[in-house]
This record gives C-alpha cells, structure tokens and sequence, in this order.
C-alpha cells in the first residue's frame, strides 16, 4: 500500500512538471470519451418519455394485432376466428385489464401534396381499460363526428383541432390530438394513424377505405411477466397458405422498436467513438512512448538506486490513468450536456429527450474504453524502457538501430537520392512508430472514403422518387439520414484533426531523435534540406501504408453499411486516385513543418562534448 | 599562398547574465598547407569554439575567415554544407558517427554527397579503412566496435574527400591509452603525408605531435611555439634515464 | 648501473664488450648516451668489491679476454637488487624549489618559469614522438620510449597545475 501511496505522489508530481504532454493526453483522449459519453447518453434517452406516456395512457402490457391484405375477402373466416380466439384470450389468468378488439381500417391521406398510406382506428369513445390516449390538443373521440390525429401525423401535417385532413380525397374536420404508445410516431413510424368512431367508420367505408385487421391490448398484474403471457399464449397464423397476419408483443419490444432514428444516431456514434478511440491508441502511444525516450534516464537511475520495474510501471499507470479518469469524468458531462440537444432532433421522441441515468453499466463502458487506451498505449513503451539494461538507460539514447533494411538496399540500387535513402533507413529503424503511424493516418484515410461514399449515396437517395404513399416518411427518412451523415462527416474530420496531430507529434518526436545524427550529416556536409527531405521520407512511409491499407478498408467499410435503403454506389476510381495522390502531399507538407523548424537549431551544440 | 586557413579577428560572443561572454575573443590564425597545428588551453579558454568557427559549424560575429583561399564567413549553411563536403573533415571526441549506418557507409556519406559514384566512394572508403587497420569491422554498426575502432572510423570519413584540412576536437578525449596510441600513429602518418591539420586537444601528447603550438587563454591566442627544433633525444633520454648513478 | 651489470652476469659468465652491447640492445636510441668506458669502469669496481672475479680466456687468433663471474656475494645481491621496490626520483623537488626562491626574491616570474618550461618539454616530447616512429613496435626500446613520453606528459600536467596555483597566487 505504501509504493501505492509513493507512487501517486511521484504521479502527480511528474504531471505537475510536464503539463502540456499531460493536456494534450487528456484532450485526445476526451475526444473518444467525449463521443462515446454522448453516444450512452443519447441511446434510450427516448426511454423515460415513452414511460411517462405509457404509464399515462395506462398502456398495454401485451398486445395482439392482426393483419390481413386488405383486397382478399377469403380470410374473412379465418380472422373471425382469429377474434373470437383473442376474445377469449382477454380471460386469460393474469389479465386485468382488456382494451379493443378494435377493428383497423386500411385507406390514404393527403400529407404534405402527396398520400400517405393510413390506418384509421375504430374505437366507441370510451373510456378504456388500456391504452386511453393522451390528448394533448382538443377533444377525444365523442359526439359531432371528426377524427382525432396521432401526434406524430399531426405534427407532419401541422394541423390542429379545426383543421381539416383529406382522407380518401374527402376533407374531415380535426378533433383532437393525442399521443399513445401503442403506436410509434409518424411519419418514422408507418403507416398514418387516426382514431374514428363507428359513426364515422362508416363514412370512410363508403369513401372507400377497407378492414385490414384488428388490435387487442392487455394488461397483466405484473407487466414483466408480458414476455412469459407471450410465450404461453403465441397466436400464430397457423395457416401458411393464408396472407393473414397475427402476432404478439410484449410492451419492452414496442418501446425498443419505437426509436429506430435515435439507436440509428446512438449506434452511429458509438461506432464513430470506437474508431476514434483507436485512432486515440495510437496517439496515447506516441506519446507516451516519446515521453519515455526523454524519461528513459530517470528509469535508467532509480533502476540504478533500486526501485523495482513494477513501481516504475505502477507510478506510470497511476499517472495515465488519472488523465483517463479526468477524460472520462469530462466525456460522460459532456455526453449528458450534449445528448438531450441531439436527440431533440429526433421525430420519434414522445417528449423532451432525457438521457437516461447513469448506471455503473454505463460508465464501465467508457470507462473501459478509456482505460483500454491508456493501458494498450503505456504497457508496450513502459515494458521497453524497463527491459532495457539498467546500464543502457543511463547512458541514454535512442534505441540501438537495426540492420539496413532490403528496402533501403533496394531504393539506393535504384538510385534514390542520398537523403532519401537516409530516411528510408530511419523510418526502417522503428517500425513500431512507422505502424502506430500508419494506424492513425489510414483510419482518416479509410473514414474519408466512407464519407465519398456516402455522399454520392445520400445524393442518389434525395433523387429518388418517393413510392407511393410513403412521401411524407421518406422525407423524414431523408432527414435521418442527414443526421447521420453529418454525425459521419464529424467523424471523419474528427480522425482527420486527430490523424494531423499524430503526424506532427510522431514527426516531432521523430525530428528529435534524429537531431543527433542530422548535426552529424550536416558536419559532414549535408545541406539542411537534405536533412529535412530525409526525416520526411521517413515518415512518408506511414503514409504509403496509410493509402495503401486504408483506402481499401474504407471500401470494405461501405460494402459493410450498404444495403437497406442506402442505394448502391462505388466510389468513382477517380477521385480514389485523386485521394491516393493528395495524401502523401498533404501528409510531407504537414511533416515538413516541424521538420523544417527543428532543423533551424544551431548544430554546434548537439556536436559538443561538454 | 598556401594558406589553408587565414582568420583574422574572429569573434564569437554569447548572451549571459550581464554582458554577453566573449568565447572567442579576437583570434588572428594562419595555417600554411601541410602544417599540423596544435591549440591547448584550460577548459572554457574556447579552443572549442575556434574549431567550430573554423569548420563553419558556428558563425563568427566579427571577423574574417578564408579557407583555401575563400571567403567563408559571410556563407549560408547550405553554402557551408556543400563546401564542407569538399574542404573539411571533422574528428569529433564523441566521434559521431551515423549510428544507424555501418562503418564502411559512414565513410563514404561525404563522398556520397560530393556526388562521387557509389563504386568509387565504396572503393575509396574501404582503401581508407584498410590504411587504418580497420577494415575487417567494415560491415558493423557503430555500437559494435570500440572507441579507438569508432575513432579510426571517424578519421577515414573525415580523410575520404581528400580535404583542405581535417579540424580534431579532442579526438582522444574518449579513448583509452591503447587507442589514443593508435591515434598518436595516425596523426604522424598524416602529418608524414603533408595533410593539413589542426588539433583541439589538452592531452600533451597530442598537441606535441604538431608542427606548432597555439596557447589559448580566455578566447585569445596568447602564445605561439615551433616544436621541431630542440635539444638532442639522447641528451634527454640520458637525463630522464639517470644512468650515471650509484647503484 | 653495478647492479645492473651484475644481473646480467647471473645467467652466464660474459666479457666486457658483450655486455655493452646488451645493454645498448636493450635501452634503444638512449643507447647512444652510454659512455663506452663505463661499462669497464663498473667491472673493475665491481670486482675490486668482490662481487665479481675475472678469468683469462685464451683465444686462437685473438689478445686474451677478460671473461666475468658472479661471486656469491654478487648472486645475493642481485637477488636483493631484484626483490628491491625503491623507485628513483617521485618528486620534481629541483623545479618546485626553483618557483619558490624565484617568487621569495623576486628575480623571475614564477608563471613565466612555468610557460617556458612547459614548452620546453613539449618540445622534447615531441621529439621523442618522432623518435619512436623509427623504432619498430615491439622492440625493447620502444617500451622505453613510451615510459619516457608519458613521464613527460606527468610533468607537463604537473606544469599546467602549477601554473594555475602561482597565477592565483599572484591574483591575491
């Protein structure tokens, strides 16, 4: 407990004497916890409106709906049987409260210049066991005729109560609006929904709307059991031959399904968090391991004075990991500042969005992350730095090279320049750093391919024509999709900022090592530039690795998000080209510049023997 | 004229608490073609610092500088560079060599740069390496061999462009007696062969090996000594040997 | 110098001249500085101290050589002689007291004396540098050489150190 103890107070220590490596630790890593904090606290953030209304409306436990094609007659049979079989279900032990059957009427309403397909509900105006929808505007179904609209449509349609709708070419006078669970929301949520009386159902029958099916909902004396009822009672269409429909849902299932543009949006900000986080690994990394090369002479004398390689460890994870704990304290605030603004945007939400609380599952996960970081990127470079001989560390430096690779061989046989072969010879020397590289650089790399894609698929999607009856959903549709590419533009510029900083760190450090040999070659008569051009070539190879592995696994990534609606597009080989091609250059500009600023140094001083 | 080097006045100042400090501090020099030159003083008299100057690894805040004939002081470093290539090898104490080249590509690096052909500048270089008895260490990479091989490596880079005058800054400061002997050798076969030569050095061994002998003190020259002529060996030896005694 | 020759003796009776030429072999170019005679000179010392006794040899073609032998006494000394760890002449005293009489009276620069004797021994040693070239390496000679050249360079530290002493000395 005591090299705990010693160990956190050198931690804080070595923090406090070197805090801009420590801030720019903690910024790269809140970025990942930052996007991963918004991503738990926006995924069922939908979840507490939906129980307020839920317990509001008294609604459903268990649910039993049944559907039938509405142009064939023949089922006609099968779902009277099918009703007298749910009637009788109502009985069940456990049930104590019933609400329908309520026959669904199957036509059109005019939303926004086009029709949308619509099931009108057939209910007497109650009251009900289950499922009493919420009014929020106007009056519930009653005497005087008029449809009462689910919030949802009433929102696309921004009518009211003394509106009209234009339900199978005919206006009808609005009552009310109301909000119910047992639905999700228009227009994410499909088809349409009103609420008719008998009277009126009537009317629309002549107008021409057909039955397509009925709805029960129960409620049981302990909701959780809904799963067990489901399972005990199953009323499957046990006809294959038929078209008719009938299924059973348990309350929990209905709300899971009733969000898909928020999981959409959470699961694309998870998957956004995970890639940054990996490109966060590589960063942690590098720096760390550049942190270690300075401090390889302080490892190197309390090795000396006796302090064990597992203290030196304990003191530099403590360390790490307390800049983990402020990232992922400040990633989780920022996720539950940001998550309800963004999940406002969301049309399926019953409510103001309210991230959900915050359970330890949920912290352990970005927690884990985080943690994961720290340790992959402190392990490896605190593991070499004490293997190394007590006797070396002292004496410091770098790490002793390599033989000449084949490659540097092969590009002096072809008659590369002399700078170039000095870098290649460099970059040959650590591989290590040349893979971390590589890893930050071909993830942007691979993210910008995704983002082309994307972009020319969202462009085709907004072109085409809407279906029939879909034209007010597929505008919202469309707007989801718009979210979620801007959450993917993000990203993608989010790991391009993060692949910048890694190349001016990593060619930073890299400058550094090899200012010892630079004032060598420059005494020896090499021009600055020529020391300049070679500390670039030697970066450049994270960079071919970066073209040459990311552009493919971006491909690989779309190929993986393709499909469902998103139409099919290939990137045009063009612009791949093009990308192959702007990489490297705009990679050597960015290295060039600490490059150039650390070959300024006066060379004398690294030549002295003082 | 076969002046290798002629400075006149060079002046190198650094900022400091107070008035900057004069490390060098108004410094006349001329080396003649084929002489070897010696310069001792205490540590912080600057003699470190001339070197530098000299090399073009530092610039001289007043002062002029010629070398071979040239004007040098006013040269930017890529102009430095280049004509270092040509002109300068350097022996450093800590003898810097490229640690991620082996000893034979270390040597060949300025020919390289000269733009001399790879066949030629590998041919000249292990030419050089054989002269100096260590060729068989060729293909190793500098942490492989000792300190009197690394400096021996040195030597041949600084040799392998046939250079105006190679500028030794303590060059035995890190080697043991065995290799500072090596080195001692080296030194008077260069000396023999007429390479100019200009030692930093506070090992009296080193700096007697010269022609002359520059005193410095406080970034000034301040005494100048030819040590070819001299009282007879024998004489000396007799002295040191006390043969004539009692036994 | 007796007990050197005496030593040489130890192994096998020798005449005069073959001594000498031992003794040039094994001290190099300070052979040179032998005086031819003292050799002779140290022999009939030695046997008029009863450490060695001479024989006639009779020669074919040749005067009759004085051929010498190691008495008993002699063998014990060189036995002491060897064993013996005295070192000869640790401290430059002569120098050293020269610096101090010259500041006391004031008839020369104690720094002065330094510089110049400095010099003065850089410059032998840089003749005995030149000297050692011409001697092949693993010769017995070389050896010496090398004892003398790193002596000299003792002493020129010696000097450096005690020019810093006097300079401070007269900062004061």
């Amino acid at each position: 407990m005591r090299s705990l103890r010693l160990a956190v107070r050198l931690a804080l220590r070595n923090l406090r004497r070197r805090p801009a490596q420590g801030a720019l630790l903690l910024l790269t890593l809140t970025i990942a916890t930052g996007v991963l904090g918004v991503a738990t606290s926006v995924y069922g953030s939908a979840d507490a409106p939906w129980d307020r209304v839920w317990r509001a409306t008294n609604g459903f436990h268990v649910s039993l709906g049944v559907y039938h094609p509405p142009d064939e007659p023949g089922n006609r049979a099968f779902v009277a049987e099918l009703r007298r079989r749910s009637e009788h279900l109502a009985t069940a032990p456990g049930v104590i409260g019933v609400g329908g059957p309520w026959t669904h009427l199957y036509g059109s309403i005019e939303v926004g210049g086009g029709s949308e397909d619509l099931t009108a509900e057939v209910r007497d105006p109650g009251p009900y066991e289950v499922d009493q929808p919420l009014v929020t505007s106007g009056r519930w179904l009653g005497e005087g005729g008029g449809v009462v609209l689910e919030s949802g449509l009433a929102a696309t349609l921004q009518a009211g109560p003394g509106d009209t709708v234009v339900i199978q070419g005919r206006p009808l006078p609005v009552r009310g609006v109301a909000s119910t669970v047992s639905r999700g929301r228009f227009p994410l949520s499909r088809p349409a929904q009103v609420w008719v009386t008998p009277e009126t159902a009537r009317q629309l029958r002549d107008l021409g709307m057909t039955e397509e099916g009925f709805e029960l909902q129960l409620r049981l004396a302990d909701p959780e059991d809904a799963a067990e009822f489901v399972a005990a009672h199953s009323l499957e269409a046990t006809d294959p031959s038929s078209a008719v429909i009938a299924y059973m849902e348990t309350w929990q299932q209905r709300r899971a399904d009733s969000h898909s543009d928020i999981d959409i949006l959470a699961g694309t900000l998870f998957a956004a968090g995970a890639l940054i986080a990996i490109l966060t690994v590589a960063t942690a990394a590098v720096l760390i391991t550049g942190r270690m090369a300075t401090q390889l002479r302080q490892v190197g004398t309390l090795k000396a004075v006796g302090v064990t390689p597992r203290q030196i460890v304990l003191v530099l994870l403590v360390e790490h990991l307390a800049i983990a704990a402020g990232a992922i304290a400040i990633g989780l605030g920022i996720g539950r500042l940001l998550a309800p603004r963004i999940a406002a945007t969301s049309v399926t939400v019953l409510g103001t969005p309210e991230p959900p609380p915050l359970t330890w599952a949920r912290v352990a996960m970005v927690a884990a992350v985080a943690c994961a970081v720290v340790l992959l990127g402190t392990i490896r470079p605190a593991l070499r730095g004490i293997r190394q001989s007590t006797l070396r560390s002292l004496a410091a430096g770098p790490r002793p090279p390599r033989r000449p690779g084949r490659l540097a061989r092969l590009a002096a046989n072809l008659g590369v320049p002399l700078p170039g072969v000095l870098g290649i010879r460099s970059a040959w020397r650590r591989p290590g750093r040349l893979l971390t590289n590589a890893a930050g650089l071909l993830l942007g790399v691979a993210m910008i391919v995704v983002a082309l894609a994307l972009r020319d698929s969202l462009g085709l999607l907004s072109l085409k024509p809407s279906e029939p009856g879909h034209a007010a959903s597929d505008a919202a549709v469309g707007i989801l999709y718009d979210q979620v590419r801007a959450v993917i533009l993000a990203t993608a510029g989010l790991l391009l900022v993060l692949a910048t900083i890694n190349a001016i760190i990593v060619a930073t450090f890299a400058a550094r090592d090899a200012a010892g040999n630079h004032a060598v070659l420059r005494a020896v008569g090499a021009t600055p530039r020529q020391t300049v051009t070679a500390l670039v070539v030697s970066q450049l190879g994270a960079c071919a690795i970066a073209v040459v592995v990311g552009i493919p696994l971006g491909l690989g990534l779309w190929s993986l998000m393709e499909g469902g609606d998103l139409p099919q597009v290939s990137v045009s080989t063009r612009a791949l080209v093009l990308l192959a091609a702007a990489v490297p250059v705009v990679f050597a500009a960015i290295v060039s510049v600490p490059a150039r600023l650390l070959a300024r140094r006066p060379v004398a001083p690294l030549l002295t023997y003082e | 004229m076969s002046e290798v080097i002629d400075a006149r006045g060079l002046v190198r100042r650094y900022p400091a608490d107070g008035p900057p400090v004069r490390a060098v501090d108004g410094v006349d020099l001329v080396v003649e073609a084929g002489e070897t030159v010696s310069v001792m003083g205490p540590s912080g008299c600057g003699k470190s610092t001339l070197l530098h100057l000299l090399g073009g690894l530092e610039r001289p805040d007043a002062g002029e500088l010629r070398l071979g004939g040239r004007r040098v002081d006013g040269l930017s470093e890529t102009q430095w560079a280049i004509f270092r290539r040509r002109s300068v090898g350097f022996v450093f104490q800590a003898f810097h060599l490229v640690d991620e080249l082996t000893a034979v590509e270390n040597v060949e690096l300025p020919a390289l740069l000269l733009g001399v052909s790879r066949r030629d500048a590998r041919r000249r270089a292990m030419g050089l390496l054989e002269r100096l008895a260590v060729a068989e260490r060729a293909g190793h990479l500098p942490d492989r061999l000792s300190g009197g091989e690394q400096q021996r490596v040195a030597v041949a880079r600084a040799l392998i462009n046939e250079p105006l005058v190679v500028l030794a800054d303590e060059p035995t400061g890190n080697l043991d007696s065995r290799a500072t002997g090596d080195i001692l050798k080296l030194f008077a076969e260069l000396r023999q062969a007429r390479q100019t030569l200009l030692i930093v050095t506070h090992d009296a061994r080193v700096a007697s090996t010269a022609d002359r002998l520059l005193t410095m003190r406080d970034g000034t020259i301040v005494a100048q000594t030819r040590l070819g002529s001299g009282a007879s060996v024998a004489g000396i030896l007799a002295s040191l040997a006390d043969l004539g005694g009692d036994g | 110098m007796r007990d050197v020759i005496m030593s040489l003796l130890a192994k096998e009776p020798a005449h005069g001249y073959e001594l000498r030429q031992r003794l040039v072999k094994a001290l190099g170019p300070a052979g040179g500085a032998l005086n031819p005679g003292q050799v002779y000179v140290t022999l009939s010392r030695l046997e008029r101290a009863g450490l060695v006794e001479a024989m006639e040899v009779a020669q074919p073609s040749h005067p009759d050589k004085k051929v010498y032998e190691l008495t008993a006494a002699g063998r014990e000394r060189v036995h002491q002689w060897l064993a013996d760890v005295t070192w000869s002449k640790v401290a430059p005293v002569e120098f050293h007291l020269k610096l101090v009489v010259a500041a006391a009276t004031r008839l020369a620069d104690p720094v002065a004396l330094v510089d110049a004797q400095r010099l003065e021994l850089l410059r032998e040693l840089h003749q005995l540098q030149e000297l050692a070239l011409e001697e092949p390496a693993d010769a017995d000679g070389a050896l010496l050489l090398e004892g003398a050249a790193l002596r000299l360079q003792a002493d020129i530290r010696w000097l450096e150190v005690c020019e810093r002493r006097w300079v401070e000395r007269e900062s004061r």
